[in-house]
């Protein structure tokens, strides 16, 4: 506190004890893990990997499907500097790394279903040497037949990637009567569309470090569920878990795939060949492998048929989602479940017919991925917007305002809106601020070469897991005896800055600053098994369970500060590191008096809180019901300038705004908005990994293309929307990931705007764009 | 055994190492001289987060055979941890929480650093040139463009 007097003091503090429990509740408070990542510390795997570590390259599949006829290893052993070389003979446990179904080993070994299945990892003195001698493995495989669409996967006589067939999961919506709703319908409108594969590239790639100690092994790595990986190391080791030892590094981005089954391959690996060796073994993944190896965004194919009266009211819509899941199942059975939920956007539709099907080939591995569905969702669902909205002659604001999510309407699996449904709200945010309805006019008439256009876009998400698991989570809370707090959780830090606003809120309950909080290294060990940290949930659950742990410490605490200050409990307030009496406020006493105290008087200072959301009841033969407790809501306008002789163009401006319930951290909420959408527009714009015939053309950022700083639009305007939830803490709401879902469908509707015809599949390149001007000309 | 010795000036102080031929100048800095601010994200020269200074100019140490940087000066982010520019760079960088992940923060103030001292007059745009070798995935740049540009205008 920046006090002169006394007097000012005191009133100072009053009037932050007047904001009671949300005393730092959405401020800007700093992120307590940056200091070391500024000054580029040694905190990331293998800034840690001990001296005499070894290192392991791997062994891809050569065919996208073969049987696995013999290893032959012997060449490789023997090339210098190798030390030991891994197939699935070396696995002592279960030969299996996967998360829901148990259909991916970790070493092939009767077969390959894709050029991403690791047949074996050479261990070497050098990673240079590993790779070299990866050429030294032979392998003796009879190609089979393989599929790579996934239509035709899912036809009967199909080539079998796996014994139950080609379909793992169908999930279905129904709602109302499809039929009636069509035959009530002025106008049926079909599309089909589809995206691709994209790669999440975070900068970090995968990686892990094993070291051997005594019955044990510890790994450290980067990763999102360090408690899931220490289950499936011990799994393929056969050994309990409690003799694996997980500690989550400093993680270098991660947005979904290091939460998938990657993670478990890189640490297995370097825990079977540490164990082999008797050293340290890293297991740190080339970009190249990553690409092959690890989950990308499923591409999806995606048909339409919605029914509409003239008047612009929906009355059908029946969707066919069928995501290409690669060869194995990965998370993406979730992913195709909230796929399927939101695939008719934020709109209440009264007859609905969905079937969503995740669908196995010879395409490398497809799995969890920010968004997690929503974005092939969404931009199907919302490009069809505009696309009935082109058919009825409307604008296509107008079409989505009868149509869209508000207080008192039902989504598609019939769940009731309430007061939180904050979607008018956003729509009114992006819509002024870019004048949409102005520009919409003005770029009606259109001549030159360079024209623009606006369009706009719209979601829902579903918040948390929801039909994706238990949602709980433990935050342990310690205080030293100098007064400092150490938050200690499985739940993991990767950049959002998430963990550092669980602090934000156990300081905010507690009164004491933030920069009293240390935040402990997600260690198994130590930590409770939490959950994983995915569907970015940090906050909205993890959240309850800080307040949880704040609010017991503070139960601790207040009993000593009244005896210190000879005060009431009731009366005792605690602010900014000081406790004192309500109408007495000249006498107070420290945080770290407090806490003296209370060790002296023999009272330990450390909790553990918890929170579990309320389960989420649907039907999973009609998906009716309610899947998920509540829902984070967005709007997005986007406008676009094109060359119409070479189909080039780029955002000038995007508008975006996002209810996110109760906005914790409102520069942190800012930060997701704006990473998530440049992330979106790489999506939208130019990020394919491409596979012909099984095989990853470009799997190097050579040829992969990342949004730079020169391609990010140069307006871009966010806007929070707080309509509080009903299970975050203090009526927070997710927000990570909805940014990245709303840039493809405003950005392509901003083009149907520009050039008078749309592009139905991702990413929009400029040769897509030239192929719409040519066809709206005819 | 390695074969090569090679001299250079590492953030202020001569060293000599021991390389081998297919070492990269990465491989020494994080390996050898223990400066692990300097990350690998793609091996290839394509994502610029292994960028160092080589004689003041930057360049991407993932390939440059550390055979090539003998007698040579090169200046990582641990050389530049007490320079007075790069200290105000590093405080705008947690003010505008530039830094995410962090993993491409090390390259991204060098390259910030390395324009703030070469050139006076710098705006938003010759910015976001400066840092356009560098890859970002988590903040889509702009906290880290305003970073760097609020200590432009100091
Ligand atoms: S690691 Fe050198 S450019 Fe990517
Ligand atoms: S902060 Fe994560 S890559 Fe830039």
């Amino acid at each position: 506190m920046k006090a002169e007097t006394v007097e000012e003091f005191i009133s100072e503090l009053q009037k932050k004890a007047e904001r009671g429990e949300l005393l730092y509740i959405g401020q800007d408070l700093k992120r307590l893990d940056d200091l070391e990542k500024v000054l580029g510390s040694p905190v990331y795997t293998n800034d840690l990997l001990p001296r005499n570590a070894l290192y392991a390259r791997l062994v891809l599949s050569k065919y996208p499907h073969a049987l696995i006829k013999g290893i032959s290893i012997s060449k490789a052993l023997n090339y210098p500097g190798v030390r030991y070389v891994l197939t699935y003979k070396d696995v002592p446990g279960l030969n299996e790394s996967s998360t829901i179904i148990p259909d991916r080993p970790l070493f092939a070994f009767d077969k390959v279903r894709s050029t991403g299945d690791i047949v074996a990892a050479v261990i070497a003195e050098k990673p240079t040497r590993a790779k070299e001698a990866t050429e030294l493995v032979e392998v003796d495989y009879e190609q089979l037949p393989a599929v790579f669409d996934p239509l035709e996967a899912m036809k009967p006589d199909a080539p079998k990637i796996h014994e139950n067939g080609n379909i793992i999961k169908h999930v279905k919506v129904r709602k109302g009567d499809i039929e009636k709703g069509f035959q009530e319908a002025d106008y049926i409108i079909e599309n089909t569309f589809r995206t691709q594969h994209q790669d999440a590239v975070a900068l970090e790639t995968e990686t892990a470090f094993a070291v051997p100690k005594d019955d044990k092994v510890l790994i450290i790595g980067s990763m999102q569920t360090p408690h899931h990986v220490q289950a499936a190391v011990a799994k393929v080791l056969g050994w309990p878990i409690d003799r694996v030892e997980v500690i989550q590094a400093v993680t270098g981005g991660a947005f979904g795939p290091k939460s998938d089954e990657t993670p478990y391959d890189v640490a297995s690996i370097a825990a079977l060949g540490a164990l082999k060796t008797g050293r340290p073994v890293l297991m740190s993944m080339t970009r190249e492998e990553s690409m092959k190896a690890h989950t990308k965004r499923h591409p999806a194919i995606i048909t339409h048929k919605t029914g509409v009266k003239s008047n612009g009211k929906l009355t059908a819509s029946k969707v066919q989602i069928v995501l290409d899941g690669g060869a194995y199942a990965s998370l993406g059975v979730l992913v195709i479940v909230r796929a399927t939920f939101h695939a008719n956007g934020p709109y209440d539709i009264p007859n609905v017919w969905n079937d969503g099907y995740k669908v196995y080939t010879n395409n490398t591995y497809t799995g969890s991925f920010r968004g997690f569905g929503a974005p092939q969702a969404i931009f199907a669902a919302e490009a069809q917007m505009d696309e009935i909205a082109r058919k009825l002659n409307i604008d296509p604001l107008d079409l989505r305002l009868i149509n869209m999510l508000r207080p008192g309407s039902r989504t598609s699996t019939g769940q009731l809106m309430d007061e939180s449904c904050g979607l008018p709200e956003c729509v009114e945010a992006v819509v002024n601020a870019s004048d949409y309805r102005n520009k919409r006019k003005q770029y009606e008439s259109q001549n030159g070469t360079v024209r623009r256009g606006i369009g706009i876009a719209l979601l829902h998400h579903g918040n948390a897991l929801g039909p994706e698991g238990n949602d709980y989570a433990y935050i342990h809370l310690t205080v030293e005896r100098s007064g400092k707090i150490h938050l200690g959780t499985g739940l993991t830090e990767y950049g959002t800055g998430a963990i550092s606003g669980l602090a934000q809120i156990a300081a905010s309950v507690l009164g004491v600053p933030l920069d009293y909080f240390v935040i402990d290294r997600p260690n198994t060990l130590v930590h409770h098994e939490t959950g994983p940290t995915v569907a970015s949930r940090v906050t909205a659950i993890g959240g309850n369970a800080a307040r949880d742990a704040a609010l017991k410490l503070k139960q601790k605490i207040l009993p000593v500060a009244s005896k210190m200050l000879e005060c009431n409990v009731d009366d005792v307030v605690l602010v900014d590191g000081y406790a004192f009496c309500k109408g007495k406020e000249g006498r107070n006493v420290a945080w770290e008096e407090i806490v003296k105290e209370a060790y002296d008087a023999n009272i330990e200072l450390s909790t553990l809180g918890y929170y579990i959301a309320p389960e989420c009841k649907w039907d999973p033969e009609t998906g009716l019901g309610s899947p998920y407790n509540q829902y984070t809501f967005g709007a997005a306008i986007a406008e676009v300038e094109v060359d119409m002789e070479t189909g080039q163009y780029r955002v000038l401006n995007y508008y975006v705004a996002f209810d996110v319930g109760k906005a914790i951290n409102p520069q942190r909420v800012r930060g997701q908005i704006l990473g998530g959408t440049v992330q979106g527009l790489g999506y939208a714009m130019m990020e394919e990994l491409v596979h012909k015939n099984g095989y990853v053309v470009n799997p190097n950022l050579k040829d992969y293309y990342i949004p730079t700083s020169l391609d990010i639009p140069e307006n871009i305007q966010t806007f929070i929307i707080e309509k509080a939830g009903s299970i975050g803490p203090y009526g927070a709401k997710i927000v990570a990931e909805p940014p990245i879902v709303l840039p493809a469908p405003a950005v392509r509707n901003a083009l149907l705007n520009a050039v008078g015809s749309g592009v139905n599949s991702l990413p929009i390149t400029s040769e897509k764009v030239l192929n719409a001007i040519k066809s709206s000309r005819k | 055994m390695k074969s090569l010795l090679i001299k250079m000036n590492v953030n202020g102080v001569d060293r000599e190492v021991l390389v081998d031929p297919d070492d990269r100048l990465l491989d020494v800095l994080r390996d050898e001289l223990n400066l692990k601010s300097v990350k690998e994200g793609c091996g290839t020269g394509d994502c610029g987060i292994c960028t160092v200074l080589m004689d003041g100019k930057p360049v991407l140490s993932c390939i440059i055979p550390a055979f090539q940087a003998n007698n040579h000066k090169i200046v990582t982010l641990e050389g530049l941890n007490s320079d007075p520019t790069m200290q105000k760079i590093q405080q705008s960088f947690r003010k505008y929480q530039a830094a995410q992940c962090g993993f491409c923060t090390p390259a991204m103030e060098v390259v910030g650093w390395h324009l703030l001292n070469t050139e006076k007059k710098v705006d938003k745009n010759r910015i976001k040139e400066a840092i356009s070798g560098v890859l970002c995935r988590c903040t889509g740049y702009y906290d880290i463009v305003d970073a760097v540009y609020e200590v432009a205008q100091q």
